[in-house]
């Protein structure tokens, strides 16, 4: 189709739409706004970075995620990120970061000094937990999904009495099966959890010593809601992390009874062209 | 690859996208401006905006029907010269109508 802008007088003159947009590509108002305050290697591919905003920390929730971005050749690239920091004691986001090797961001975040300048988004995201639901609470996670998961544990760990918890975390190897002391210490803390974890690649080398579950998490996911003899409405699920996990598991957990009402998701994004 | 921001915004302009968009790509001139315009240079594609839009008036750029294939190149024209793409969107509302 062909736009025609009949004779029109601009600031500039007259001009058609063939003749195109006139002038300098306004950038947006996208300023640092806060450090680089710690970068941790939880494996060779997942880091925790830690980013403290300048203006403090603005309220948050549990579950929810913030574009983090560096400036690369004058201009920001940035992605969304979890935050896996607990809204009622955080003075800083905590990210869980897998490395892309040919990804736009994340070879930088990896190299970038700490105490450097980053630009920190806003809060946003409703994939947070609901009410005071007393319900058992089914996690499923994959890779660095854990970390809405990290922020939810610990907001439940602070309630008087905490629900019942189930985390399913599943990782190709066992060493990006992260924060597994994190999770030892909210469970020994008072928090009700059974924690577990899984390997879906038991015959990569990497995994020779791993003695625990193997599978998909989707895939052992079953099992759990047998084992734990969950009825359908005793529970709501939780998942995050690679969007073929979350359908997968979103299947199984309708098969299993539960309502579309009580599984709530927060997909990964692997859109086509775009890598982190 | 980018999302576009197409006719069914226009006049309507519900910001549900600008909400969600995880990346702030996605602004308007509420003074002057009759839909919202998404900078493709920073869309990282993520698809929330689109979920989000109760007109369903975004979509992939690869996926714009041919009514209105020109609001890719309006969105892209509206961060450089928004006068421009305002009387763009004038032209393509009244032939699309």
């Amino acid at each position: 189709m062909v736009v025609e802008i009949a004779p029109r007088t601009f600031a500039d003159g007259p001009r058609t739409f063939a003749d195109g947009p006139r002038g300098v590509r306004r950038a947006p108002d996208l300023a640092d706004n806060a450090v680089l305050v710690a970068r941790d290697l939880l494996s060779p591919t997942v880091a925790r970075l830690v980013v403290r905003p300048d203006a403090g920390i603005a309220p948050f929730v549990a579950g929810q995620y913030l574009a983090l971005g560096v400036r690369v050749d004058d201009r920001i690239v940035q992605r969304p990120y979890s935050t896996a920091s607990d809204p009622a004691h955080a003075d800083a986001h905590e990210f869980l970061v897998r490395h892309v090797p040919d990804g736009a961001l994340t070879p930088h975040l990896w190299t970038l000094p700490v105490g450097s300048r980053v630009r920190l988004g806003p809060p946003k995201g409703a994939f947070t937990l609901v009410g005071d639901d007393q319900r058992t609470h089914l996690f499923v996670a994959t890779g660095t999904g854990l970390a809405p998961f990290l922020a939810m544990l610990r907001t439940l760990a602070r309630r008087p009495h905490p629900p019942r918890t189930i985390l399913v975390h599943g990782a190709a190897r066992t060493e990006d099966l992260v924060c597994r002391d994190e999770i030892a210490s909210l469970a020994a803390g008072g928090l009700p959890m059974t924690y577990v974890p899984t390997i879906s690649r038991p015959d990569d080398p990497a995994n020779r010593a791993w003695k625990g579950r193997t599978g998909r998490a989707e895939a052992v996911l079953g099992s759990v809601l047998r084992s734990a003899e969950l009825p359908p409405d005793s529970l709501s699920a939780y998942l995050c992390g690679n969007p073929g996990m979350v359908a997968a598991a979103e299947i199984a957990l309708l098969a299993h009874g539960v309502a579309p009402a009580d599984i709530h998701a927060e997909r990964y994004w692997t859109a086509a062209g775009t890598t982190a | 690859m980018a999302y576009v921001i197409a006719a069914p915004c226009i006049d309507h302009l519900d910001q549900a996208c600008v909400t969600v968009c995880p990346v702030d790509c996605i602004s308007h001139d509420p003074a002057a401006d009759r839909k919202a315009y998404i900078d493709p240079d920073a869309c990282i594609e993520c698809g929330a905006c689109e979920s989000a839009c109760p007109q369903g008036a975004i979509m992939l750029d690869s996926r714009l029907p041919g009514a209105w294939a020109a609001f890719a190149e309006i969105d892209r024209g509206w961060w450089i010269d928004p006068e421009w793409a305002r009387a763009a969107v004038d032209a393509v509302d009244a032939q699309v109508a």
